[in-house]
């Protein structure tokens, strides 16, 4: 059969200074079989397949899979990201008041008495009581 | 059925080292057949399959590392491109573009191979169709030599030394930078002659 002879194209070197004696070997090691039996029964095998409507869960068709689940994954991701950013930012920004302003409540505090309370007690010294 | 066109091969200028390679030609017919088999005619697929498996098998075989993954990355690569041919365009080149879906699919196989046979890898590269001088001693330790290469190194010198193919175009198979398979290559065939040298100078 005709295309059971792969035409061929004679193509100078390169350049390349390969080894004869490995360039030989290595040729006879990859062969492709010769037998034209064998070609015919791996294009039917192929078509077989290809007639069952076989499909194969390989590498492209992963990306496509993937993809959904892997764009949510992200995007959960990123909500949690970004919630946790926030809240971690007010509670930076939280800190950098109180350490202006002072704390809120607890600390050392300046207590100021009432005016009214200390004269009262001056005349109740003065008065004895 | 298309009328096939044979395109005598040029020939060889005397001196020069020539190298032969299967090539896709007749680009008209084939784009036909790619249109054909686009509106869904299985027998123009066929067509294809048959005129590409011989060198689709040799790129496979120059990934993998056993003649039976060669052959199923083969089939998987035909089936792939089956199902995507609708988003192949009729003007490109069927083959360059075939050749690298085998790539991917060997290498995908390869992978699946380390992952599963981490502890069992195949003592050589053996074929059921090497002819029988597989007792050479030559050939063994060549055997063994390659299946100890990293597998970049290994695809690159067989589809240069074997298969003929540029440093650009294993660049594309391969997913590699020309310059990287330039130097893959010569690290592989280092390897090899320095075991070659061995061989030919024994202790």
């Amino acid at each position: 059969m005709i295309y059971d002879r792969p035409s061929l194209r004679l193509v100078p070197d390169d350049g390349d200074d390969g080894d004869a004696t490995l360039t030989n070997t290595l040729r006879a090691l990859y062969a492709a079989p010769e037998s034209a039996g064998y070609w015919s029964a791996l294009e039917r095998r192929i078509m077989d397949r290809i007639a069952r409507g076989e499909t194969l869960d390989a590498w492209w068709s992963v990306p496509t899979q993937w993809a959904r689940l892997g764009l949510m994954a992200a995007g959960f991701a990123l909500i949690v990201a970004a919630s946790l950013f926030l809240r971690s930012h007010a509670e930076q920004r939280q800190m950098a008041y109180d350490s202006v302003l002072g704390p809120a409540n607890g600390g050392p505090t300046l207590a100021i008495r009432d005016a009214q309370t200390e004269r009262q007690a001056t005349i109740n010294y003065i008065n004895g009581r | 059925m298309t009328a096939i066109a044979l395109r005598p091969a040029p020939a060889p200028r005397a001196g020069t080292f020539i190298r032969l390679v299967t090539t896709p030609d007749r680009p008209d017919d084939e784009k036909a057949l790619v249109l054909s088999a686009q509106r869904g005619e299985l027998e123009a697929f066929s067509e294809l399959v048959r005129r590409h498996q011989r060198r689709a098998y040799a790129v496979a075989r120059a990934i993998v590392v056993t003649h039976e993954d060669a052959e199923d990355a083969v089939q998987d690569a035909f089936l792939h491109a089956y199902r995507a041919l609708h988003r192949f365009l009729p003007d490109q080149a069927f083959g360059a573009w075939l050749h690298r879906i085998v790539s991917n699919a060997s290498l995908d196989i390869t992978r699946r191979r380390k992952v599963r046979d981490a502890e069992d890898l195949p003592e050589s590269v053996a074929s059921p169709f090497r002819d029988p001088a597989e007792s050479d001693e030559l050939r063994l330790r060549l055997r063994d030599a390659l299946a100890k290469l990293p597998v970049r190194q290994r695809s690159v010198i067989v589809l240069h030394d074997v298969e003929g193919f540029k440093h650009s175009e294993i660049g594309k198979l391969l997913g590699i930078p020309e310059g990287t398979a330039r130097s893959d290559l010569h690290y592989a065939r280092s390897a090899l002659r320095a075991l070659l040298q061995q061989l030919r100078s024994p202790q």
